[in-house]
């Protein structure tokens, strides 16, 4: 008996062994990649390139960088650069650096083609004009100064060249590059005889055929506490500093798409998607950005305050500042600069450069089940009805790969899914959707239509000799359409009309997964650096992006078949900055523990910081068995993500909701209907980011951006700006800690009990619910009754839940269109302000709504107020409501604590008044 | 007559246009409520049924939620707890959840969970009571052919009990004599050599050669006779191998680690096996059942487990295995008596030729001898084997009235699509697809 625990163990121990210790020494870490390498060892004012030819052409400000004493020996460096200054409405300078294409360079470097969008030149200020100014103490003394925005200019420093942002008055700067002279360009040139530039890792060789060329420079955040942003990493959301004084792990964040095998939950190693755009917050309860537009591997320092102690720079030093260090493979400086100064400016600022959020149909905001794999027909009937047995409300039900003939996407095992279209037509009936799984990943395989056309067509990428690139993912032996061209990407979304994809009906969706690129036999498990795309564009100039041009070809794909009638669904795990154009992203193959559920929320809150705001993370984690109470936690947690989805490995055993009895199915069927109570709340803040950027996951220094003790929570998070949520992220917790920021009080979701706000509170904690609470002043719209999925709540009425502030007052916001088709976009929508305040309730329309709908408020429920009064009036009709106490929540047995105005009756699309007599 | 139709028909549509403007409000406010409820509901003040609270006739059913526990919304979605009440006249009578109420769906086979007017269902009671009641039947019928095979089973299940008890005292008699058997021919033998010293004795310069061979032989019966540290030994012998796994194992660990070195494909295969599982962990669960077989199992799932070792499929090497056994007790039970007969033969032949003192006899004899015993100690394994398993048989809990027994060396398959389902009921259950097998526990 020993003897077997003990051969176990063994075992055990070597299969975690493996686990860990491949995993680092399988991707390259910073001291291993060259070009990241060597741009640590710069140090500061290494850079001697100075602004010369400075003037206005095509309204923007330009510039040649050249170095101010040439060295001899290092003939390649002395080619000018060109630099341009462009500024665009509300407070966004644009900073370029390329080689000058009039002295031809061996190679014109790559600009990340389709991820600004159109609109954004529309915004450009053209300049006019620039001032000199003279800085005193500085001997080389010129800088040019242009206008940025109303209080803000835009200043290029000549000597040493220095580009930054300040306020107009006051001399206050925002954001700075190149202030350390750590600025590096790497030019192309020509191979000299002796060098040798390839490089190799773990047996495989990139040939390097155009040499070095990376590109690295300083960016400094003034007024700045915290920095934030640049995902994917499984970190917290506060960036800790990577670099410098107390720094015992000395490796940058990095931004590389990977298909990481059991990714760690607190490292700076990058995931599947990169967002190059980092977020600055500070005391002043200002904020900042920069973004740079740049898609080969990215690697970024957060310095330590003192990093540079030796390094004899002056730095203006009244303001707090953090310097970042920024470090790219290829490419061109194409980089933004964001001045805010709120938060919610920052993130505006950024969608208006890459594109706002996508509307999502109102289905894909509910709970979504997915598991690798539901086996078959059977399996997938089976699941669906036990939701309903259970009255487990859901939305779609997903399949993952081996739902296809042997991994060729778009086709169906013949054995267990010969009935495609019946099937989606059964999940239709209950308004249920489907959701398959198509991977960039093209099966090798001359029986395989999609394979025969897209190499007859010379449309996959190629491996550096030119021939079609052939590596390994699910199907064996594959290739990969080159989706940087946006003639293959149509050709790609054609393949999802409904006669091409066949067995697919209307109500199936999308998911991209693997589209890092994943290849199993490449270098760091993706696509070799040197492979190449359309117009000679190597794999290591877009890498980052091709999981994005992926997922956009898909959508479009969605967006051809409907017709461009129809919402596109497509989840995506490789995203870059855009990605939120074209649908939802997740967090990968998390495991199944508490740590991945922690991280999972500065994980979310740092997608949508950056834009990407549809996101989520695997409830229950992918790999492993989680615990009942684990899973439980993780439902109860998940139900806030805006994305929503349960999934898992094949290996784990089955975990869906009713299987861990009785108990546990209330708790998780509770759960989830949270989730679809609060649907109307949700949708609204979809609206609101699709309109402005601002996501729907929120931190909390957001919301309350001069409220210190919220910089570095990454425990809470804000839905909108009504809801605070916090996870339980241990076992059997009996208390926590929740921190609610502001000034006004805080009431709990379930009981409805009032908390001061400004402090920690010491919570008890059930297995109920985690910490959740509304916060005075503020109207949340819910449905309340229970159903199957989303499509039957259509007809359902609302409840307005108002959590009034110390001055007995509240506002609260509702949209509300067909969930669906892009009628809203013309005007097909509703959208009501309900204002609360001397006992009347007010709602009023928000823009021009042409849509209809015979929903009415059944309930009225407010918190915070002192009961007494029995009735209430309604205006226009002049009718009268009963006011009594009533259970704040339904589904279980509820108190009644809460007082209610009961049936008011009025419609959520006309204009009226409640008033509380 | 012209004007009261026109009226009737007014009224009709006003009847019609007042349904849909008041949406979910059903015309009839006891609908939902199952038949021997409906008395409690005719009350002016209505108490919720877990007594949380009191609503008026007028709140029953108005699509408003008063009782937490629903009792006072039965007929409408408004209580999330509600349940509502089909009557579904030629069919049975079911109760939904409130959430089906006016969603749109047909529930009830008599449609009157849909009463808002956005749906119309039809009438199906008659239909899905036809479909329930030739199920049912044919339920009983099944039950009934099984009582019948059950009795059968018992039936013959008796008479194999019976059976194997018998043959179990029988092989347990013959092993006593076995051993008695062998014992005398240990002594035998010793005593034959005994005497070749003796006569060797005399002329000292024989064959060194024949000496020792007669020394190693002389070893073989020695060890035989210690038979009970026989399968420790082998045990042992697992055990090192085992060990001497790991670091090979270690090997191929560290060579994936490397990963240099492998073709593109096999690397390509091996990341692939992390996501998969396939390979990697296969093994380890082996050798994780292996493990448990080999410390922990039953004695007659050893030989079984050795064979998983090999990754073949164990239910086909096990079904050889007793067929192995079946085909040897069927030629011994008929002949087993003669069997005994030729021991008792053979002892009392070499009784007798021992007697004679020539060194070339002696020496024929003891080989003859050796032979025999070797003969005797397979049979003598072989009848422990066959005692051990089936006590181990007989040990099992095979239901009431032994039913199912047969079972036992009883194999089922199912195919389904891809793969074959095997259950052998007191064994083991797996999954094959044509390449691989998962054990199915």
């Amino acid at each position: 008996m020993k003897m077997k625990q003990v051969a176990f163990l063994f075992l055990i121990f070597l299969a975690s062994q493996t686990v860990h210790s491949w995993k680092k020494d399988e991707f390259r870490a910073c001291d291993q990649t060259p070009f990241c390498k060597r741009a640590r060892f710069r140090k500061p004012g290494a850079c001697t390139l100075i602004a010369h030819d400075v003037s206005i052409s095509d309204g923007d400000l330009t510039a040649k960088l050249i170095p101010k004493a040439p060295h001899d020996q290092d003939q390649d460096q002395i080619k000018p650069l060109t630099l341009s200054v462009s500024v665009y409405q509300d407070g966004i300078m644009r900073l370029k650096i390329d080689e000058d294409p009039s002295l031809d360079p061996p190679k014109k470097r790559f600009q990340v083609a389709d991820v600004v969008i159109s609109e954004f030149e529309t915004r450009k200020l053209w300049l006019q004009s620039a001032s000199t100014e003279k800085i005193n103490g500085d001997d080389g003394g010129l800088s040019s100064v242009v206008y940025l925005s109303d209080g803000y200019e835009a200043v290029l420093r000549h000597d040493p060249f220095e580009v930054y942002v300040r306020e107009e008055a006051g001399n206050r700067r925002v954001v700075s590059l190149n202030s350390h002279g750590l600025f590096d360009f790497e030019q192309l040139r020509v191979k000299k005889e002796d060098e040798d530039w390839e490089e190799r890792f773990r047996g495989h060789t990139d040939t390097r055929p155009y040499g070095p060329q990376s590109i690295s420079f300083d960016v400094s955040f003034y007024g700045s506490d915290f920095v934030y942003g640049i995902p994917e990493h499984a970190t917290s959301f506060a960036l800790k500093p990577t670099r410098g004084p107390g720094v015992e792990e000395s490796e940058p964040y990095r931004l590389f798409n990977l298909d990481v095998f059991e990714y760690l939950h607190e490292s700076p190693f990058g995931i599947y998607g990169s967002i190059p755009f980092m977020v600055s917050h500070g005391k002043s309860g200002q904020s900042s950005g920069f973004f740079w537009l740049n898609a080969a591997e990215m690697q970024i320092d957060v310095l330590a305050k003192g990093w540079d102690a030796e390094g004899g720079i002056l730095m203006p030093t009244e303001q707090s500042r953090i310097d970042t260090f920024w470090m790219s493979e290829a490419g061109i400086v194409d980089t933004f600069f964001f001045v805010g100064p709120g938060p919610k400016d920052v993130v505006k600022q950024c969608v208006s450069v890459t594109g706002l959020p996508a509307m999502p149909q109102l289905f894909s905001t509910g709970y979504h089940q997915c598991r690798w794999n539901y086996r078959d027909e059977e399996d997938v009937e089976n699941v669906d009805s036990k939701f309903d047995e259970h009255d487990i409300p859901y939305d779609v039900l997903w399949l993952d790969i081996e739902h296809t003939d042997g991994k060729r996407y778009f086709t169906w095992d013949k054995m267990l899914f010969p009935h495609p279209e019946e099937m989606q037509r059964k999940l239709a009936a209950k308004g249920r959707h489907m959701v398959t799984i198509v991977d960039p990943h093209i099966k090798r395989d001359e029986s395989f239509h999609l394979h025969k056309d897209a190499s007859q067509r010379g449309y996959y990428v190629k491996d550096a000799t030119g021939k079609d690139y052939d590596g390994w993912c699910w199907p064996g032996s594959s290739s990969y359409p080159d989706m940087l061209n946006p003639e293959i990407r149509s050709w790609w979304a054609e393949k999802f009309s409904y006669d091409n994809y066949v067995g697919s009906t209307p109500s199936l969706y999308i998911w991209n997964d693997m589209n890092e690129p994943s290849v199993f036999n490449g270098p760091e498990v993706t696509m070799p650096r040197d492979a190449l795309h359309v117009g000679g564009v190597e794999h290591r100039e877009l890498h980052n992006a091709y999981g994005y041009y992926f997922h956009m070809a898909t959508a479009e794909g969605l967006l051809k078949r409907g017709d461009g009638k129809d919402r596109p669904f497509v989840l995506s795990r490789a995203f870059f900055a855009g990605s939120q154009r074209y649908g939802a992203v997740w967090t990968g193959d998390n495991s199944a523990d508490w740590d991945h559920l922690r991280v999972s929320v500065p994980m979310v809150l740092t997608l949508g910081l950056t834009g990407m705001t549809f996101s989520g993370a695997d409830v229950g984690g992918f790999f492993g068995n989680p615990e009942p109470e684990l899973l439980v936690r993780w439902y109860q947690l998940g139900a806030y993500y805006p994305f929503f989805r349960g999934h898992a490995h094949h290996d784990t055993k089955r975990r869906e909701p009713w299987l861990f009895g009785e108990r546990n199915t209330a708790l998780m069927r509770d759960a989830i209907r949270i989730r679809y109570t609060l649907l109307p709340y949700f949708y609204t803040l979809f609206r609101e980011a699709n309109v402005s950027g601002v996501p729907v996951v929120r931190p909390l220094w957001m919301e309350f951006p001069s409220d210190e003790a919220a910089f570095s929570n990454d425990e809470a998070f804000m839905v909108g700006n009504s809801l605070l949520v916090q996870g339980i992220y241990t076992a059997r917790a009996k208390h926590a800690s929740v921190y609610l920021p502001g000034k006004e009080s805080w009431f709990d979701l379930r009981t409805g009990t009032a908390y001061k706000g400004g402090k920690v509170h010491k919570l008890e904690v059930s297995e109920e619910s985690i910490p959740a609470f509304q916060r005075a002043g503020t109207i949340v719209p819910r449905k309340d009754r229970f159903r199957r999925s989303s499509t039957q709540m259509v007809h359902d009425p609302y409840t307005l839940v108002i959590a009034l502030n110390s001055s007995q007052a509240a506002e609260g916001e509702l949209y509300v269109d067909d969930g669906k088709s892009y009628n809203f976009k013309h005007g097909a929508y509703i959208h009501r302000r309900f204002v609360f305040s001397n006992g009347h309730l007010t709602s009023s329309p928000v823009g021009n709504s042409r849509f209809s709908s015979d929903c009415i408020i059944e309930r009225v429920i407010l918190l915070g107020y002192t009961p007494g009064a029995k009735t209430a009036l309604v205006e226009p009709e002049n009718q009268k409501a009963e006011i009594e106490l009533g259970p704040l929540r339904f589904g279980g047995q509820h108190a009644a604590v809460a007082v209610t105005i009961r049936k008011p009756g009025v419609r959520v699309a006309e204009d009226w008044k409640i008033k509380i007599l | 007559m012209k004007q009261r139709l026109s009226l009737m028909y007014l009224s009709f549509i006003l009847i019609i246009s007042s349904r849909e403007s008041s949406s979910s409000i059903p015309s009839n406010s006891f609908i939902g409520i199952p038949p021997q409820d409906e008395d409690y509901f005719k009350r002016e003040i209505i108490k919720c049924k877990n007594g949380s609270k009191k609503f008026t006739k007028a709140q029953l059913n108005d699509d408003f939620c008063d009782c937490p526990d629903g009792t006072d919304e039965p007929g409408t979605s408004a209580c999330p707890l509600g349940k509502f009440y089909c009557k579904n006249i030629g069919h049975a009578p079911s109760f939904l959840y409130s959430s089906r109420v006016n969603d749109g769906i047909c529930d009830c086979c008599d449609g009157s969970d849909e009463y808002d007017g956005k749906v119309k269902c039809p009438y199906t009671c008659h239909e899905a009571g036809k479909v329930a009641m030739e199920s049912l039947k044919r339920k009983i019928e099944v039950y009934q052919e099984g009582v019948i095979l059950r009795n059968v089973e018992i039936g013959l299940a008796k008479r194999a009990i019976a059976r194997d008890k018998a043959e179990l005292s029988r092989l347990k008699n013959e092993r006593e004599v076995v051993e008695k058997n062998i014992c005398w021919m240990s002594f035998l033998f010793h005593r034959l050599r005994w005497q070749v010293r003796k006569l060797e004795q005399e002329p000292q310069e024989k064959d060194d050669k024949r000496n020792e061979k007669v020394e190693n032989e002389e070893s073989g019966p020695d060890k035989n006779v210690d038979r009970q540290i026989e399968p420790m030994k082998a045990s042992d012998v697992e055990k090192q191998g085992k060990a001497g796994e790991s670091p090979s194992d270690q090997n191929e660990k560290d060579k994936h680690e490397s990963s240099e070195g492998l073709s593109r494909e096999e690397l390509g295969r091996l990341v692939e096996s992390r996501w998969t599982g396939k390979k990697m962990k296969n093994d380890q669960l082996n050798k994780h059942i292996q493990m448990n077989q080999e410390e922990g199992g039953p004695d007659a799932g050893y030989e079984e487990s050795v064979v998983d070792n090999a990754g073949r499929s164990s239910t086909a090497q096990y079904k050889i295995g007793v067929q192995d056994l079946k085909n040897s007790s069927d030629i011994t039970t008929p002949s087993g008596k003669s069997w005994l007969d030729k021991i008792q033969e053979t002892a009392q032949n070499f009784l007798q030729s021992v007697n004679l003192f020539s060194i070339p006899v002696v020496n024929l004899d003891a080989n003859k001898i050796r032979k025999e015993y070797n003969h005797y100690t397979a049979k003598l394994s072989d009848l422990e084997s066959r005692i051990s398993s089936l006590t181990e048989k007989l040990k099992f809990d095979f239901g009431k009235q032994n039913k199912f027994y047969l079972f036992y060396d009883r194999c089922f398959e199912l195919k389904q699509d891809k793969y074959v389902y095997k259950v052998c009921p007191f064994r083991n259950a797996t999954q094959e697809d044509g390449r691989s097998k998962t054990q199915l526990g």
